[in-house]
């Protein structure tokens, strides 16, 4: 008997649909703020005069880079109770999305740290700005624009990634898909459409950096 | 606390899994890389018919997470009559991402060229092949290496997803030792600092091409 696409499960359960992608746009977009002051600290730190600092970086991002996040997942969610930290499925899933996708800003920020010109720097000290004050004022927002193309595309990442995030049960879209196929085995159209959802946050996601990145870019 | 006799004795077990892992890697590259280039150059032709589905290929491949593809193709391609072993799914699937991202380095590499490099080979009188061989891919490829080798490293990485289908590889080997012997955090630890030691000289290398090409070189 030939396979009947039978899109109607979509529709049926599509409540349950959302409810999943809003989770994947909550987690996604709280691990996309966080990232972000976890990046500017390792870059601030993988630049630092001191080596300590600076060697404490390059480990932080080293072992986060060159390791699979579903093994970070599961050394947080599974490994850690083994030493007394127990943590829940949603907390686990935003440390390991926030750690890894801070391990690439840092690199990404470093990068836009290094590429603000010397002058600047010289020049906001003969105003007479406090270091703070340079960095806050005059670096981090140069630097920040500098960045954005390539944080953009950790972000992309980010959101593909946080479908990692159900294989420890949390309820966001691709644990709903998952769910929901081995209730009705409707597999084909359940991952179409799931990947459908994905396309189109990610399509947002892409435009809404390009549209920002316009608008903070110099006038030329 | 830490049991590090559970290590070694498991060692040899996990060990046979990273044998999978480096088997399905390769193919991925192997694969991906072919499909890659061929996927980037249809999206820089002219031909709409090329262009157009290569770069809806692309998009999807490219913007959704892998493991969706490898759910798609293991539980959604049986429906369609295409019924795939663990490991042929996951290779499939982690292929023709690999071969998205390699479209967009392709794409991106030729895209950079000089336009007169294109003009030069032309009024030089090639053809399309002679002037791909001869002038673009010698000088597109070096701007390809950096990050390609960037994405082996992701792709190596990635087939840890393999496990979530149940296909056998260094993942799915610790997570059989944990489901014997309970003890995830030792395993897990472990299963990491393998990833590690197969990950890290490559994106060392890529870095210090990185910065290599950044000088001029």
């Amino acid at each position: 008997m030939a396979y009947q696409l039978d899109f109607s499960v979509i529709i049926k359960h599509l409540p349950l649909f959302l409810k999943g992608v809003f989770l994947t746009v909550e987690i996604s977009f709280l691990a996309i703020i966080l990232g972000l002051p976890i990046g500017i600290l390792g870059a601030v730190a993988r630049t630092s005069k001191f080596k300590i600092f600076n060697l404490l970086g390059a480990i932080y991002v080293e072992v986060f880079r060159n390791t699979p996040l579903l093994i970070q997942i599961f050394i947080i969610f599974f490994g850690l109770p083994g030493i007394g930290i127990k943590l829940s499925p949603y907390v686990s899933g935003l440390t390991a999305l926030v750690l890894y996708v801070g391990a690439y800003n840092t690199e990404v920020i470093r990068a836009g740290l290094e590429a603000v010109p010397r002058g600047q720097v010289e020049a906001a000290k003969s105003l007479g700005l406090t270091g703070v004050q340079t960095f806050l004022y005059i670096i981090i927002p140069q630097a920040f624009r500098i960045s954005l193309p390539a944080l953009g595309n950790n972000w992309v990442s980010l959101v593909k990634n946080s479908s990692l995030v159900s294989v420890i049960g949390m309820v966001e879209l691709t644990w709903v898909a998952f769910d929901l196929n081995a209730l009705t085995f409707r597999s084909f159209e359940l991952f179409g459409a799931a990947t459908i959802f994905y396309l189109i946050l990610i399509l947002i996601l892409i435009n809404i950096q390009a549209y920002v990145e316009k608008r903070i870019s110099y006038k030329t | 606390m830490f049991d590090f006799g559970v290590i070694a004795k498991n060692l040899p077990y996990l060990l046979s899994g990273v044998q999978f892992t480096i088997a399905l890697a390769s193919l991925v590259i192997i694969l991906g890389t072919f499909l890659g280039i061929i996927l980037g150059l249809s999206k820089l032709s002219d031909n709409p018919l090329m262009r157009y589905p290569a770069s809806l290929i692309v998009e999807i491949t490219r913007d959704t997470p892998i493991i969706m593809q490898m759910f798609f193709i293991f539980f959604g391609l049986p429906a369609l009559g295409i019924r795939l072993q663990t490991f042929p799914a996951a290779a499939l699937a982690m292929s023709l991402f690999a071969a998205g991202n390699t479209a967009e380095i392709v794409r991106g590499a030729i895209d950079s060229l000089p336009r007169g490099q294109f003009d030069a080979a032309k009024s030089l009188g090639m053809n399309y092949f002679q002037m791909m061989i001869y002038v673009i891919i010698p000088q597109a490829l070096r701007r390809m290496i950096p990050p390609a080798m960037g994405l082996f490293t992701t792709l190596i990485k990635d087939t840890s997803l393999a496990a979530i289908i149940g296909a056998f590889e260094l993942t799915r080997a610790g997570q059989e030792v944990i489901e014997r012997t309970f003890r995830s955090l030792e395993i897990y630890l472990v299963v990491a600092a393998i990833y590690f030691i197969i990950c890290y000289p490559l994106s060392y290398y890529t870095r210090k091409m990185e910065k290599q090409r950044a000088m001029g070189f």
